[in-house]
């Protein structure tokens, strides 16, 4: 090796590493990331403390990996390079036909999940109305032709079946009408959520199992709010090189209250946020984001009330309830710990509906809090 | 902390180098101590005083060593030089294999052992062998008596080699702690060598780990046959390439601090007999145990039984160095038998033999004994080992083999091309100029993909931590 060349691969690489440790340190730490759509991690604390359990270790190597200089850059090259190299997913993400992503499902811990049911069991002892239970499929049970041949995920149909069959609560099938709708956009390509097309197929599938009349969409005008929607799975995946979604309503907001419980306290929002169409987490744009608590009152004075154990799902689906019910009260157990019991009685609820989508079901752990 | 992390990377390594070359000469062992204790302190812990312990005694033996053959005491010398001994194997059974005996008791009705659920702490089978070998070279006139603690300390500590080896020996380093040269040259020939490392670790070795992951992770039921091997192919190419990657990264952070250590890898996939794999695999272990138990035993000056013997005993140490389980001394007594019938009969066959036969015999015995080596619960690898060979009852292929397949046969491909030296021979033809550039081109391209990598890390694991 020549003393010149030397000198330049010294100073390449020197002044790589040491480049990204000086900028990275100049540049203003972001707390959070809008691509990715988390929070990033704050700088370490330097406590004893967190010396001796490793806390500060551990929350230094998050710092140092989320304030790396070019950090989206970064994410979307390993993204780029993962799909060159022939793979088809990226960080549990497919890359599925149609310029579609695909969440992939892991299997359920079915342990977990027949403790789960034995609380749903007590809850419907607990309360003396009807209780309804649907677990909403995810893309990649509906779309699972889009996913790339032979790719895994968990069979969900008959994880879905096992339980249903096995619960004391009415079943809601939502299975048989988003397959029968599966050629049209019922999920979003770049988001993990249903849109509010496959959002009216679950209203009415509710509305069915409880004995009601279903809605008309040809009742309703379709409206895009926004054409710029870039989803979780976009942020997840790394994948930069799709269309964004676009996000329709059917429902009009007008005439409907919302009440949200941020803290405890009540406040006054609405069925849209519109102040989220101008952020990266557009789908927010639905009721405004999650909150422990919210209730929706309609102009359907003499209809039933209405409660829905829920996840992010139900936040697009609530638009078409309000046809149909006088109140519906969104339940997120994350972040309510209220008893449903004492809640059903003092709001004179007429039904309960356990509503999630199949993969936040085998994930949450917060569902013991059902049988309180 | 491991290499493969933005923070060791892009902090500890940017201020370690910057540190070391802006104190003067005298400091450098100063930096290079304190760094590297950090840099233990940071996984381990607490556990880092069970290095300053190991640190001391073997400083103070290697002193003793050295005052009593210098008055002539050479049984007081040997009585120095076992206690030592005794006292490394003896941190070494504590903290990696009286669980593994207790248990092992346990299961067959005898619990006089309790378990005690002691974390083995990383690196320790790497640092214990390094001092223990300390004073036997003192004792052998292979080294001389390290004089300052501060030298003595940075030796074991040196962070290049203290998590994943290479295993040094003091007499190879001992005359470098004290003196050694920094240079251009040598630190540009380290960014060389660094750079393949963690491109062998980040590019190949955690983006085959994954398939390997995914088949360790099924029931024998959902196994396939083409898939069990194929499973087994990726850990194949994932262990070659993560350790070697970790023993090229250790030399070149070696060599941009002024120190040179012996290669630790030298192709093994292209052997064509289980000898020759193991004159190219993890070279500095089977140099260690040649050295400091193969030879002493006697080593192959004896009757025939005898020698027998002592590759047996080798070989059992080499499988329960690599970790407190069964498996692995299955593991290194299969490469006993292996080795047996090699020196008795098959070797010189294997030589007359077409070369392709030999490649393939060596690949096929390598592939089996990883499926070993890896699966740590004796009924899993049993399941996996009778599907490898279409005794479980499951279909050939299915599915998720042909979707692993596609996704992984491009990597699979680079990863078997850069097992053989191919790609090393054609660089070295190069004329000066297009080997110049095109070194240049591949180190900056691997900053930017191993940087992408090491940032969306989402499979990163080490390996050693057994060890």
């Amino acid at each position: 090796m020549t003393k010149g060349y030397s000198r330049f691969l010294t100073i390449l690489f020197c002044a790589f590493i040491g480049g990204v440790l000086l900028i990275s340190t100049l540049l203003p730490d972001k707390d959070f990331s809008p691509l990715e759509n988390r929070v990033l991690q704050s700088p370490p604390k330097l406590t004893l403390e967190n010396l001796q359990n490793g806390k500060f270790m551990e929350q230094a190597e998050d710092y140092a990996s989320d304030h790396i200089v070019g950090r989206d850059f970064w994410v979307a090259l390993k993204a780029w390079s993962e799909r060159l190299s022939g793979k088809r997913e990226n960080n549990g993400v497919y890359f599925a036909a149609d310029d579609t992503l695909i969440s992939r499902v892991e299997d359920p811990d079915m342990d977990k999940l027949n403790k789960d049911m034995g609380y749903l069991d007590t809850l419907v002892g607990n309360v003396n109305v009807p209780v309804y239970f649907g677990l909403i499929p995810t893309a990649a049970c509906i779309w699972a032709d889009k996913l790339p041949a032979g790719a895994p995920s968990a069979d969900q149909q008959s994880t879905i079946d096992q339980l249903y069959f096995s619960t004391g609560a009415s079943t809601i099938d939502l299975i048989t009408p988003l397959m029968e709708h599966k050629e049209e956009e019922i999920f979003y390509r770049t988001d993990h959520h249903w849109t509010s097309l496959g959002a009216y197929y679950g209203a009415n599938a509710l509305l069915q199992a409880m004995g009601m009349e279903p809605l008309d969409l040809a009742n309703y005008t379709k409206t895009t709010v926004t054409d710029q929607f870039y989803g979780t799975l976009f942020s997840s995946s790394g994948v930069r090189w799709l269309a964004p979604d676009h996000i329709d309503t059917y429902i009009s907001g007008e005439g409907i209250t919302v009440t949200s419980y941020p803290s405890g306290s009540p406040v006054q929002t609405q069925l849209y946020d519109e102040s989220y169409l101008d952020q990266k987490d557009k789908y927010s744009y639905f009721l405004g984001g999650v909150q422990g608590l919210r209730v929706i009152h309609t102009q359907q004075e003499d209809a039933p009330k209405v409660l829905l154990i829920r996840d992010s799902y139900s936040d697009s689906l609530a638009p078409f309830l309000t046809q149909r019910f006088s109140e519906i009260h969104l339940f997120d157990l994350r972040y309510n710990a209220t008893s449903v019991k004492t809640y059903v009685e003092e709001n004179d609820i007429d039904a309960v509906a356990v509503l999630y989508s199949f993969s936040n079901f085998i994930s949450d752990q917060n569902l013991g809090l059902m049988a309180r | 902390m491991v290499f493969s992390t933005p923070i060791f990377f892009f902090y500890f390594l940017v201020l370690t180098l910057l540190l070391y070359y802006l104190v003067p000469r005298r400091g450098r062992n100063v930096v290079l101590l304190c760094s590297s204790l950090l840099f233990y302190y940071w996984g381990e812990r607490t556990y880092v005083l069970i290095m300053f312990l190991s640190t001391a005694i073997d400083f103070t033996h290697g002193l003793l060593v050295d005052r009593y053959k210098k008055r002539g005491n050479d049984k007081a010398a040997r009585r120095t030089v076992a206690s030592s001994i005794i006292f490394n194997l003896a941190l070494l059974f504590f903290f990696k294999y009286w669980d593994f005996i207790a248990s092992s008791l346990q299961a067959v009705g005898l619990g006089f052992m309790p378990v005690l659920g002691t974390h083995l702490p990383i690196g320790i089978s790497f640092y214990t062998f390094q001092t223990m070998s300390y004073t036997i070279d003192v004792y052998r006139g292979d080294a001389r008596a390290q004089r300052s603690i501060l030298n003595f300390g940075t030796f074991v500590a040196l962070f290049p080699q203290l998590i994943a080896g290479p295993i040094i020996k003091y007499k190879d380093l001992g005359d470098q702690i004290d003196e050694r040269t920094c240079s251009t040259e040598k630190f540009a020939s380290g960014v060389q060598v660094f750079m393949v490392g963690m491109a062998k670790k980040v590019l190949i070795a955690n983006n085959v780990g994954m398939l390997w992951e995914a088949y360790k992770a099924m029931a024998p039921g959902e196994l396939t046959v083409a898939g069990a091997w194929l499973g087994v192919l990726a850990f194949t190419f994932q262990i070659y390439f993560d350790f070697s990657g970790y023993s090229d990264m250790a030399v070149g952070l070696g060599r941009m601090l002024g120190f040179e250590f012996l290669p630790n890898f030298n192709y093994p996939y292209i052997s064509r007999s289980i000898t020759e794999f193991w004159r190219r695999w993890h070279i500095s272990l089977s140099t260690w145990f040649r050295e400091y138990l193969y030879i002493p035993l006697g080593g192959n000056r004896c009757s025939k039984p005898r020698w027998a013997f002592n590759l047996f005993v080798v070989w059992a140490a080499t499988g329960i160095w690599h970790g407190a389980s069964w498996n692995y001394l299955m593991w290194g007594l299969y490469f006993f038998a292996l080795l047996m019938l090699e020196k008795f009969f098959l070797l010189r066959r294997l030589e007359r033999a077409p070369a392709l036969v030999g490649h393939i015999y060596t690949l096929f015995l390598v592939l089996v004994s990883w499926a070993i080596f890896a699966l740590e619960d004796f009924n899993q690898l049993t399941a996996y080992l009778k599907v490898m060979f279409g005794l479980g009852g499951v279909p050939l292929a299915d599915a998720f083999f042909g979707y692993s397949l596609i996704s992984y046969l491009p990597i699979l491909c680079v990863a078997a091309l850069a097992s053989a030296p191919l790609g090393k021979s054609l660089f070295l033809r190069l004329p000066q100029r297009a080997a110049q550039v095109s070194g240049a081109v591949l180190i900056l391209a691997g900053l930017i993909l191993c940087t992408a990598y090491l940032v969306d890390g989402t499979y990163n694991p080490f390996l050693y931590w057994n060890f």
